[in-house]
């Protein structure tokens, strides 16, 4: 396993994904500074102490950050069979569901580091605004809940994952899936009972974005816990149909 | 020209997942239903019903990106084959082959909000939601129409970023920041880019649509040219110059 995982590091290196995924997260930044430039009542939005870092982690899991980890999940998993290197690496002998669990380990762990980018970004930003406004309460509570949700939207899409690795052509699917999955998120968040169970939402309850109690945390965990065994579920499938 | 807009159309025939993103028109319209099942009872005003399934999210969200990755998916086909060469020696018209791409690209879309329109006629008309009138079946068609062709020639600079690059994951990843950034601007200023300015468009006589910036419908129009030349100048030069 620890082999695979260092072969799968090498294999990014010369490859532009992570580039592209960073500069989208710079974007998502920069696009919701914009956003902050709106005045409401004679007042920016940006003023506000920490309204940057809050807004930015909302409407990126919205939007934009979900689609993004699925599209380098998938990417890492399809060039195998795309590139054609599938054939050598099973002439090796390599497990498939241990090459695809380590490929997924690592899209876990950028997930994470995509998250913690943006929360850099918005943290510097507002340190440079408005410094003496934050408390660092404010500030770890907030990197609390990037931490959480860089975790969570990689288990709730980890399912969509796992299919275009069964499916192994499917990319695309993979990216329309993931985009408009966390797109309903908006329209789940809108019933209190849909909130508490949809996954994208529930990620929300568990990293403290929304005021939840402990049950609703809870059941946010168990969601999750299906989704990750609904995906190993998927992955168990995959060595049995290659025999 | 029409040859090579026909032979586009006939390499679709085998791409079901093209015609699979079509059944993303659908999404608004079910949303709706679920939405005025919970909140609102029957008897709605049909614009009011319209306004939610065609003229909301679908115009700025869900069309924008299913076009993106419409045109990613037809500049990407030729490269993954490496039949870009083959056609050079032809030769195709470099321009034309940019433009025939461009047409299904516009035919697409068209075919898109014409799904959402009997979409939401359906969804409002059956359930008993909205009364059937032709005025207001005609005035739907009317807006479709406009948002349709619009952001065909809105989302002309993915279709250049496309063209100019070999890959596909940074077209991708393009897609969602140039949506997410449109969507962003709608509320700072709707004339920098191209779908917001598509918005401001569209928006100009929906009634009950409050728009908190003056209305210019001129600069709009001049916006959605500046980034489509500018997309169609470049595009050229990248193709001209990939062998």
């Amino acid at each position: 396993m620890e082999l695979l995982l260092w072969a799968e590091r090498r294999k990014l290196r010369r490859s532009k994904i992570l580039w592209i995924a960073g500069f989208a997260t710079v974007m998502v930044a920069l696009i919701v500074f914009a956003q902050g430039q709106f005045t409401f009542y004679e007042r920016r939005y940006i003023d506000g102490a920490g309204w940057f870092m809050t807004a930015a982690q909302s409407l990126a899991t919205f939007y934009v950050l979900p689609a993004v980890i699925a599209l380098l999940g998938s990417y890492m998993i399809c060039r195998e069979e795309q590139e054609d290197t599938l054939k050598s690496l099973r002439l090796i002998p390599v497990d498939e569901v241990k090459l695809t669990l380590s490929k997924m380990v690592l899209a876990l762990v950028f997930s994470v580091l995509i998250y913690l980018l943006l929360f850099a970004i918005t943290f510097l930003v507002e340190a440079i605004l408005h410094f003496e406004a934050l408390s660092i309460g404010l500030v770890l509570e907030n990197l609390k809940t990037y931490l959480l949700d860089g975790i969570g939207v990689f288990l709730a899409i980890s399912p969509i994952i796992a299919l275009v690795a069964r499916m192994k052509k499917g990319y695309w699917l993979a990216l329309v899936f993931a985009e408009i999955y966390s797109f309903a998120g908006l329209f789940a968040s809108m019933s209190s009972q849909l909130k508490m169970v949809y996954p994208m939402t529930a990620v929300f309850n568990i990293s403290g974005y929304y005021d939840a109690n402990m049950f609703q945390v809870l059941i946010g965990v168990v969601i999750l816990m299906v989704c990750v065994i609904l995906s190993l579920f998927i992955l168990k499938g995959l060595n049995q149909k290659t025999k | 020209m029409l040859k090579l807009i026909q032979v586009e159309f006939r390499k679709l025939r085998r791409r079901t997942f093209i015609w699979l993103m079509l059944l993303a028109a659908l999404f608004m319209p079910l949303a709706a239903v679920f939405y005025f099942a919970s909140v609102k009872g029957t008897g709605v005003e049909p614009i009011e019903f319209y306004k939610w399934t065609a003229f909301s999210y679908t115009p700025w969200i869900i069309l924008p990106v299913v076009l993106g990755m419409l045109c990613t998916m037809l500049m990407y086909n030729e490269n993954q084959y490496d039949m870009l060469k083959q056609l050079w020696i032809v030769p195709v018209n470099k321009t034309a082959y940019f433009f025939s791409k461009f047409v299904v690209v516009l035919v697409y879309s068209v075919c898109f909000m014409l799904i959402t329109a009997a979409a939401s006629i359906l969804t409002g008309v059956l359930p008993g939601y909205i009364a059937f009138d032709s005025g207001s079946v005609l005035y739907l068609l009317r807006k479709c129409m406009e948002i349709s062709l619009l952001t065909a020639f809105a989302v002309l600079p993915i279709l250049a970023a496309a063209a100019a690059q070999k890959g596909y994951i940074l077209p991708v990843c393009l897609t969602l920041v140039y949506t997410f950034l449109g969507f962003i601007l709608l509320m700072v200023n709707m004339y920098l880019h191209p779908l917001s300015s598509m918005t401001a468009i569209v928006m100009r006589d929906i009634p009950g649509v409050v728009i908190t910036q003056p209305l210019n419908i001129p600069g709009a129009f001049l916006c959605i040219g500046v980034w489509g030349v500018a997309s169609v100048l470049l595009a050229g030069a990248a193709l001209k110059k990939r062998k």
